[in-house]
């Protein structure tokens, strides 16, 4: 034998190891930490690339090759590893074939199906018959907060009237997206209460997803199941900018701007 | 007032106290303790959160009021639904209003406020409201007597099923089965439309199905409403506390059990059956298909909206063979409206519509995750809906077939040549109406053709056409799934061992011809 040197964890063991590693790591990431299943067949292809790439590195050189593939030889050819070498036969194909036969099965849950909820925008958007720059456009009204509190009141007040009779059905009147027929909807409204929402936008990207609602979405964010009316059919673009007062000032949040960045 | 009197007021109030905060227990984990609320505090809270419904004067002419119902409470009046207090006393225990503002009133757009304000807030708020009707001084006088609580049993619940029909005391309104089925129209105080709750669905009682609430209810009624007390003993039907107690029982002994929603299963599973399929919705075949409920909510994405749903949940039940497939769909309905009926227009919002019912289904079935828009398809992606309508007193039911690619783009088509069939059934507050299509047709450009093993989007709607239902007001479903299940097969077994043969095959080959190198080497 040449002069490998004698390590801790064998290579082979080593292998097996990272591959394990990353594998729970990606089930923790996914099922644990973001609370959302990754699905399987995206989990398989991943693992591909893992096991290939780390096989790559593992047998870079003739040297870690070998050190690779000895211990698998010596299992099989070495006569003084019977005893391993009987278990091992009968566990190897047992697995495998468990695992061909549940892979087989048809699965009864429902396909997961991921969806962006914040989409890029796009630049500029077409409603109420003109195109808006979204990298522009403001709300008219923010600036009475300041110079004109009293009439920004009560903006905000028609804003509320806007709200609960076109939107707290679904987003709730509480804002926090649990309307009364929330729970009948998938994806379910959103809640404008979590700093996850509203709080991350600027108005302007507000303002086009209530114009445009879900069927203004792009395909990641999947238009086709999103229950948010169009409501550039049923309130006027003062009425839009009036709501989005409203959902500010009702939650404690405010909007992101060019400005304070 | 002598100065017993004054003691024995205070124990009395004592006592109200107690009672209220017992009751306050039952509900909650962390128990209410009666606060006196800060109606100062209470009053900028209501500003914020309470005028859009209930209004700036507590009248109930908030800027909602014309798309709820139940409208909202006016105040004003100081008539409260869900109370504690005697039926012949008006003012209700601050603990009942705190309940309410507290959990909200299911089926009903009044939210919970719990996890938006503190214990104190709610207090405060609630102390407010009593102020629109003048009852910050007031006390209640009566407080509704339990008695001894009767625990369920089946003795009880059979005497309670003989009280609640005896007379019709409870099925003139709750309908024989408790779904509501009313033989009579009934309206509030306010002239609005009120049905009588289905009392197998206890997820829409506003004050829980538990039976000391529905005591309360049989005892007060529902004021405001025309559910009458049966406590009063002016009443016909009155009924003593053990009765009802037993009332309450047999109540909580309706609801349903199999079909409610269950938000994990999205998936209806159609099993293979046996010879051919059930041609009735009664078929005893039905009782072992997996059913699967869905939430209806009104249509209020496309023009003319609809705000007033009576219906809430539908429930679906599938089956297939080599030839078609046949889907069972089951929704309460109070009303069986067939316009022309004389019954059937005395109950409803004359001039009544025809009930009804529609299947939404993808004309191609996705293989990516895009499928057609929900409501009513796109133009890339059309769908066919299938629709089966109650008839009338001069036209029997209908079922009608059209592939539709957004709301404005419709196609009526011929439903008979697509092989569609439909047979009905109602009975005492329940429509079946069972569908059945052969797996492929003629038409497969047009047509959807099932598929076993693949996951169909699905979704439905339902029209009540004594609730003011027609055309674009109706209620519907978001997309769910279908699955035509395959029968089990012995396909995958068989592969299974025949890896394990190979794979051992290999290995040992491998380690015999390793050892006959090594004796040839030696
Ligand atoms: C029929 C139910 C429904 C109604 C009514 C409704 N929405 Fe929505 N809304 C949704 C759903 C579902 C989503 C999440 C899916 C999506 O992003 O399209 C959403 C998303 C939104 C978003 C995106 C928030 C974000 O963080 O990206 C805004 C803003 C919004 N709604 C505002 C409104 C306003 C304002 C109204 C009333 C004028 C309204 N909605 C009425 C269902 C509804
Ligand atoms: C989205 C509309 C809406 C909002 C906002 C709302 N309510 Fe209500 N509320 C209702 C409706 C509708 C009813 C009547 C339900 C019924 O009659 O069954 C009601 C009923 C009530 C009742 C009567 C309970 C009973 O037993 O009769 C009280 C008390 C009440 N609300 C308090 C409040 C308070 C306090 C707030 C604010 C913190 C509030 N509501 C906000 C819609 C609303
Ligand atoms: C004259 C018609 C009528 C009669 C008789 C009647 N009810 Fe009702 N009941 C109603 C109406 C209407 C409602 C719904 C009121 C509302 O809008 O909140 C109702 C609601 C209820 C509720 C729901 C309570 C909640 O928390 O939501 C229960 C329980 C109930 N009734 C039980 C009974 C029982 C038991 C009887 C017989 C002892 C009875 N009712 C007799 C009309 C009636």
């Amino acid at each position: 034998m040449s002069m490998t040197k004698k390590r801790l964890i064998p290579r082979l063991l080593q292998f097996a190891l990272v591959i394990a590693g990353v594998y729970f790591g990606f089930v923790l990431l996914f099922d644990v930490i973001l609370g959302a299943l990754i699905p399987k067949s995206l989990l398989s292809m991943y693992m591909f690339f893992v096991i290939a790439g780390t096989f790559m590195v593992f047998t870079c050189t003739e040297e870690s090759a070998r050190e690779m593939v000895d211990p698998i030889k010596a299992l099989v050819e070495d006569p003084s590893k019977k005893i391993v070498r009987n278990i091992v036969y009968a566990v190897l194909p047992l697995l495998a074939g468990a695992y061909i036969f549940t892979s087989l099965q048809l699965s009864f849950e429902a396909p997961v199906e991921l969806r962006s909820i914040h989409p890029a925008p796009p630049a500029s958007l077409k409603a109420y018959g003109k195109r808006f720059d979204l990298a522009t456009l403001e709300n008219p009204y923010r600036k009475l907060e300041k110079s004109d509190p009293e009439k920004f009141k009560k903006l905000v007040f028609e804003g509320g009237e806007v709200y609960i009779k076109n939107c707290q059905y679904c987003h709730g009147d509480r804002l926090d997206g649990k309307g009364p027929y929330a729970d009948g909807l998938n994806p379910t409204p959103l809640n404008f209460q979590d700093v996850g929402t509203i709080a991350q936008l600027q108005e302007s990207y507000v303002f086009w997803r209530i114009a445009t609602g879900g069927p203004g979405l792009p395909k990641e964010a999947a238009p086709w199941i999103s229950a948010m009316p169009v409501w550039e059919d049923f309130l006027s673009e003062d009425e839009i900018w009036k709501v989005i007062l409203y959902l500010y000032d009702y939650t404690g949040m405010r909007p992101r701007s060019w400005k304070h960045e | 007032m002598n100065n017993s009197g004054n003691a024995m007021r205070k124990i009395n109030q004592l006592m109200i106290r107690l009672l209220g905060a017992m009751l306050a227990m039952l509900f909650t984990v962390a128990p209410a303790i009666a606060a006196s609320g800060d109606a100062e505090n209470g009053k900028i809270i209501y500003e914020k959160r309470c005028i859009w419904c209930h209004g700036g004067d507590g009248d109930g002419s908030g800027a909602a009021e014309k798309f709820l119902n139940p409208p909202p409470r006016n105040f004003e009046d100081g008539q409260y639904k869900f109370k504690t207090t005697g039926f012949d006393d008006m003012v209700p225990n601050d603990e009942d209003n705190f309940r309410m503002v507290r959990d909200g009133m299911p089926g009903t757009a009044m939210p919970g406020w719990k996890a938006l304000l503190s214990e104190q807030e709610m207090w405060d708020v609630v102390q407010y409201v009593k102020t629109f009707a003048g009852y910050e001084e007031e006390k209640p006088e009566t407080q509704i007597d339990y008695g001894t609580q009767i625990p369920t049993s089946p003795e009880s619940i059979a005497a309670g099923k003989k009280l609640f029909e005896d007379g019709d005391r409870c099925v003139e309104c709750h309908g024989k089965a408790g779904k509501g089925s009313a033989t009579k129209s009934l309206k509030g105080d306010y002239k609005e439309r009120t049905w009588p709750r289905n009392l197998t669905k206890p997820w829409t009682f506003r004050a829980s199905n538990d039976p000391k609430d529905i005591f309360s209810r049989i005892s007060t009624g529902i004021p405001g409403t025309q559910m009458p007390s049966f406590a009063d003993p002016k009443s016909k039907k009155k009924l003593s506390i053990e009765e009802r107690w037993n009332v309450a029982n047999y109540v909580v002994s309706l609801a349903k059990t199999k079909e409610v929603v269950d938000a994990e299963n999205t998936v209806i599973k159609a099993e293979v059956a046996e010879g051919d399929l059930p041609a009735t919705t009664d078929d005893e075949r039905w009782d072992q298909a997996v059913p699967s409920t869905f939430l209806l909510v009104p249509q209020i994405i496309g023009k003319p909206r609809f705000f007033k749903p009576s219906n809430d949940t539908i429930t679906v039940r599938a089956m297939y063979n080599d030839k078609a497939v046949a889907l069972l769909l089951e929704w309460d309905d109070r009303s069986k409206s067939i316009p022309g009926d004389e019954l059937a227009e005395k109950i409803g919002d004359s001039p009544i519509s025809e009930d009804g019912v529609a299947v939404q289904l993808p004309v191609v079935i996705p293989t990516e995750m895009e499928k057609p828009y929900w409501g009513m398809g796109d133009a890339t992606h059309p769908v066919n809906i299938w629709q089966w309508k109650s008839g009338t007193t001069k036209a029997p039911e209908t079922i009608a077939l059209s592939n539709a690619m957004g709301f404005a783009t419709i196609e009526k088509r011929d439903a008979a040549a697509s092989g569609l069939q439909i047979k009905s059934s109602y009975d005492n507050g329940t429509w079946r109406v069972l569908f059945t299509r052969p797996l492929s047709t003629d038409d497969a450009e047009k047509d959807l053709q099932f598929a076993e093993g693949r996951f169909i989007p699905v979704a439905f709607a339902a029209w009540d056409g004594s609730n003011s239902e027609s055309g674009s007001k109706h209620t519907m479903t978001t997309w769910y799934w279908m699955l035509l299940k395959p029968a089990p097969s012995s396909m995958p077994l068989a592969i299974a061992v025949l890896v394990m043969g190979l794979l051992l095959g290999g290995l040992m080959w491998w380690a015999r011809s390793a050892a006959a190198k090594d004796t040839e080497n030696a």
